[in-house]
């Protein structure tokens, strides 16, 4: 019993000497956020996916198991694509209509994900590895140029080549129409569509990931293989894809997660099979019409959440929070980078503008909605240009309202998330004690629960208390915004401490200052440029977000965030799209500033930070 | 001022056993060195007496008090760090202010304090520079001027002269040990360098995979190693294994290899050597004599590699697979390929028992 009871003195010592106030003040504030806003919401999904009629039961799984919506028990609906034939005043015209398969909700979102994850990687490889390995005239142009999906906002990608791949839209009028080199139409919809917009807006995350990895390769382990006789297509594959593999696989797996629980896009094809993703169904699904939550929306967000969380286990491989320090500190020594002979160069310049006018198709696309006066459909470019999109955005009603809504939502939010972030970063980079993984392994975890997750849950949770959104839209979806978007700031937090050397901070405790006074004078001066670049991403990753946005913001269109307005508008009919561009290069142009305002402050540090 | 006493130190780290039962008594005002390969855990060491470490068994006393568990910022030491650790957003001036301002002195006790110990590491005049616009000895003095101000308890030194270079790390020893002369503080000293140790210490303890192997003064473990692993950390030599199998005046060792036997006298009086122990005979370089003289073992060697080292010539060679390590005058004519004799007197071939 003594040597138990020394022990328990011994543990209680060191937790102690460890732990000072602010640490504690720190990891229970954390705790806190994250117990209520989502541990809690999370468990009372899994909770009540079990519940029927006030019994513990299988059922909703059962139902949703054996339902042909969920899963192909009929066979597989609908073709890969259609030809159809149609009379027009010009004669005969063949459209080719590309929807692609259903299989049913759960195959349906699967697959939507893998092939997204496929292209981008695809994609995003190849890029990199030009980039990473080549110099060319322009190539840092281009290399930047290529990151541009990174500034789309929600909707906006989808809004934007929505209106170049329809039958009427601007390519087929293009090369129909007007140019006449091709012979028929195609419209691209439904889960293909959602696919293509998925894959030009992912791709930079793999390309980025990818690059980062190629580029810091230690050169000399390159230069050893060479020395001893390896080259080419050998060396790549015995030294140059082993080395980059974290970073391909960390990257193909965040895709895979972004595009299992995207919302933004598929909603936007609505009327189509996209409407039979996850994330979509449960949104349209989720209310029961006495205003409750439906079990069945509830077991298949568990379904959704049980992949998302199955892929983060993989990823968890790659992604800590030491993972981005490493991938932000490496790069000291000169890449190897071989100058490309003209030809290769020309056939490299075809690839790389080709893939860029693709990616910013959505982005020219949505730039015309948000100054069209009038685009109707068969019209190459809108019919007049106009500002008055953009003062709709301060004089419609609703409108404005929005906007100040998230731009007060996003701001506490980022307060929140720095003082949050700059704890959880604190800890798990200085304090010492086991279980300090947990909390890492924690402030992580927001990157594996889909935002619909979240939103479904928080109404599980706070429907009947006084944080209801029926009451007040503010709370939960400042604490969604935090939650949600956490990793992605505190990482550039944490990127920060590593680099500050420790023993900075020892010689100040060592002559006698409390581990609270060394980290307010000595810590928080020499990160204050990393806390300032993460709080800008924050802001504006939270002023991006959709899915608890639209979801609250359905619910109470009076404290609804500008993500909802954007939906409400696009559906409303007569200008409301264009008054939904106007507000996406509203954001564009919010979110270029930020990114390109972190990056200055970071410098060479923030290779890898924009990447998601 | 104090003394400090470590009582049967353990630290872990995962398997790695950093101390492992490590006692030690470090006297008032004493000039302390912790000498040993890296990884040795003479670092560990000196950051559980700062308190960065906190060890898993054992106890650590300041004069009567136990600080085992007292948090580092409470114990009042001063740990000069390998890379000086001065913070880049701050002037000289307010690095070494900064342990004032933490004990809430008045502004004038403050400034009168920095300015002597300003003028304590000659730095006077070069306040107001921040840590980039100086060199690398002006960093270590304004390091050591930061910690020496808060008048701490203990002088904690880890490894400070590495990042200098080989001139400027001798004029620094010289400085560390006058300023701790005159200051009278007590101080541990982490270094690899065993000349480093050997020029500045008082006291030293040899230290291996997080052991102890021996404490001593300089001249002490030079010449009397208690052990094999100090005989040959510490200075050169020619090392050969052999058993005792008498024992008069001298213990008779009969050596391995058929090297027949040779007289020697135990390294130390207190070292417990009888007949039939296994002991290596040590021999430092100096010892040998290229000319007859009595009372000394004779060793026939062939030479395969003469050396001039300016005050030496060094010559290695063997003798029936054994490698000697032997000094000779500057201007000895000995060349590679030679055979030659040389002495070693019974009184300074030292038997270890192993």
């Amino acid at each position: 019993m003594s040597s138990l009871t020394a022990r328990i003195v011994k543990e209680v010592n060191e937790l102690r000497w460890h732990f000072d106030a602010l640490n504690w003040v720190q990891l229970l504030s954390v705790l806190t956020v994250f117990t209520f806003f989502l541990i809690l919401p999370v468990l009372t999904i899994v909770q009540s996916s079990f519940i029927y009629n006030g019994k513990i039961s299988l059922y909703w799984f059962q139902h949703i198991l054996q339902d042909p919506l969920y899963l192909p028990w009929k066979g597989v609906e609908g073709r890969f694509f259609d030809i159809i034939e149609y009379s027009t005043q010009q004669g005969k015209q063949v459209l080719i209509f590309v929807e692609g398969l259903d299989f049913g909700i759960i195959l349906n979102s699967l697959f939507v994900a893998s092939m997204t994850t496929i292209f981008s990687t695809l994609i995003g490889f190849v890029l990199a590895f030009i980039f990473a390995r080549y110099k060319f005239f322009g190539d840092e142009i281009l290399r930047i140029a290529l990151l541009a999906p990174l500034l789309s906002t929600p909707f906006v990608g989808a809004i934007g080549i929505k209106k170049m791949i329809t039958s009427e839209g601007v390519l087929n009028t293009l090369f129909v129409d007007l140019l006449r080199v091709m012979p028929f139409r195609i419209e691209v919809t439904g889960i293909s569509a959602v696919i293509l917009v998925q894959t030009l807006l992912f791709y930079p995350i793999t390309f980025l990931n990818i690059y980062t990895s190629i580029i810091n390769i230690d050169p000399s382990l390159e230069e050893q293989a060479e020395n001893m006789g390896a080259s080419g297509f050998y060396l790549f594959r015995t030294v140059t894809l082993p080395l980059s593999l974290p970073g391909i696989e960390a990257g193909a797996l965040l895709v895979f997660i972004l595009s299992i629980e995207d919302l933004g896009t598929p909603i936007v094809f609505r009327g189509s099979n996209a409407d039979k993703l996850m994330p979509v169904y449960i949104f349209r699904n989720m209310f029961t019409p006495t205003g409750s939550i439906k079990g069945d929306a509830t077991a298949l967000s568990l379904i959704l959440l049980l992949i998302s969380a199955t892929i983060f286990v993989v990823l968890r491989r790659y992604i800590s929070l030491r993972r981005y320090a490493m991938l932000t500190k490496g790069g000291i020594w000169r890449p190897r980078r071989k100058k490309l002979r003209f030809s290769v160069s020309v056939f490299v310049y075809i690839i790389c503008i080709f893939i860029l006018l693709v990616a910013l198709l959505p982005h020219i696309g949505v730039l015309l909605l948000a100054f069209a006066g009038e685009w109707p459909s068969g019209q190459l470019l809108p019919t007049y240009y106009t500002l008055r999109n953009f003062y709709k955005l301060f004089t419609e009603p609703g409108v404005l309202r929005s906007i100040i809504n998230s731009v007060v939502y996003a701001s506490v939010a980022t307060v929140l998330i720095i003082v949050l972030g700059v704890s959880a970063a604190y800890l798990v980079s200085r304090v010492k004690v086991r279980g300090m993984e947990l909390l890492d392994t924690l402030v992580t975890l927001p990157i594996a629960i889909p935002g619909i997750i979240i939103a479904t849950g928080f109404f599980l949770v706070y429907l009947t208390t006084p944080l209801s959104p029926l009451i007040w839209g503010a709370p939960l979806l400042i604490m969604s915004y935090t939650v949600r978007k956490f990793p992605f700031t505190v990482r550039a937090v944490f990127a920060g401490l590593e680099q500050v050397d420790k023993s900075l901070e020892e010689s100040a405790i060592n002559i006698g200052a409390s581990r609270t006074r060394v980290f307010f004078t000595i810590t928080l001066p020499l990160i204050f440029i990393n806390i300032l670049a993460g709080g800008m991403l924050s802001f504006i990753y939270s002023m991006s977000e959709v899915s608890t946005g639209i979801v609250i913001g359905d619910a109470n269109h009076n404290d609804a965030p500008m993500t909802w307005k954007m939906y409400d508008m696009l559906f409303k009919g007569f200008g409301g799209t264009f008054v939904a561009a106007a507000m996406g290069v509203m954001l564009m142009l919010l979110q270029f500033i930020m990114i390109v305002g972190s990056n200055l402050l970071l410098r060479k540090r923030a290779v890898a930070l924009i990447g998601i | 001022m104090v003394s400090i006493k470590t009582m049967d130190l353990v630290k872990r780290f995962g398997n790695v056993v950093a101390l492992d039962r490590v006692s030690l008594n470090i006297k008032h005002g004493e000039f302390f060195t912790l000498l040993g390969p890296s990884g040795c855990g003479k670092t560990t060491f000196l950051r559980s007496i700062a308190g960065f470490e906190l060890v898993d068994e054992g106890r650590i006393f300041f004069d009567e008090d136990d600080v085992t568990y007292v948090p580092p910022h409470k114990r009042n030491t001063g740990m000069v760090f390998q890379n000086y650790a001065l913070w880049p957003h701050m002037t000289v001036y307010d690095n070494i202010a900064y342990g004032l301002r933490v004990r809430k002195l008045p502004k004038d006790e403050i400034d009168r304090r920095v300015k002597w110990a300003l003028k304590l590491v000659h730095m006077e005049g070069l306040e107001n520079r921040t840590p980039h616009q100086l060199s690398g000895g002006q960093q270590q003095r304004v390091a050591l001027a930061r910690v020496l101000v808060i008048q701490p308890k203990v002088l904690l030194l880890d490894e400070p002269l590495s990042n200098l270079d080989a001139k400027l790390r001798i004029e620094m020893r010289a400085e560390i040990r006058r300023l701790q002369r005159e200051l009278g503080i007590t101080t541990i000293y982490v270094t690899h360098d065993q000349e480093e140790a050997m020029s500045i210490s008082d006291k030293m303890a040899i230290m291996n995979r997080g052991k102890i192997m021996q404490v001593g003064d300089p001249i002490d473990i030079y010449f009397h190693p208690k052990n094999s692993f100090v005989a040959d950390f510490i200075g050169q030599g020619t090392f050969i294994e052999g058993e005792v199998v008498d024992i008069d005046d001298f213990l008779e060792v009969e050596l391995e290899s058929g090297l027949g036997r040779v007289k020697a006298v135990p390294s130390r009086n207190d070292l417990d050597i009888d007949v039939g122990d296994k002991v290596l005979i040590t021999i430092r370089p100096e010892s040998f004599s290229l000319n007859p003289i009595d009372n000394s073992n004779r060793f026939h060697i062939h030479v395969y590699h003469v050396s001039f080292l300016g005050n030496v010539k060094r010559i290695q060679g063997s003798s029936n697979d054994k490698r000697f390590l032997v000094d000779a005058d500057p201007m000895a004519n000995i060349n590679p390929d030679e055979d030659i004799t040389v002495y070693a007197p019974y009184k300074l071939t030292l038997a270890i028992k192993i």
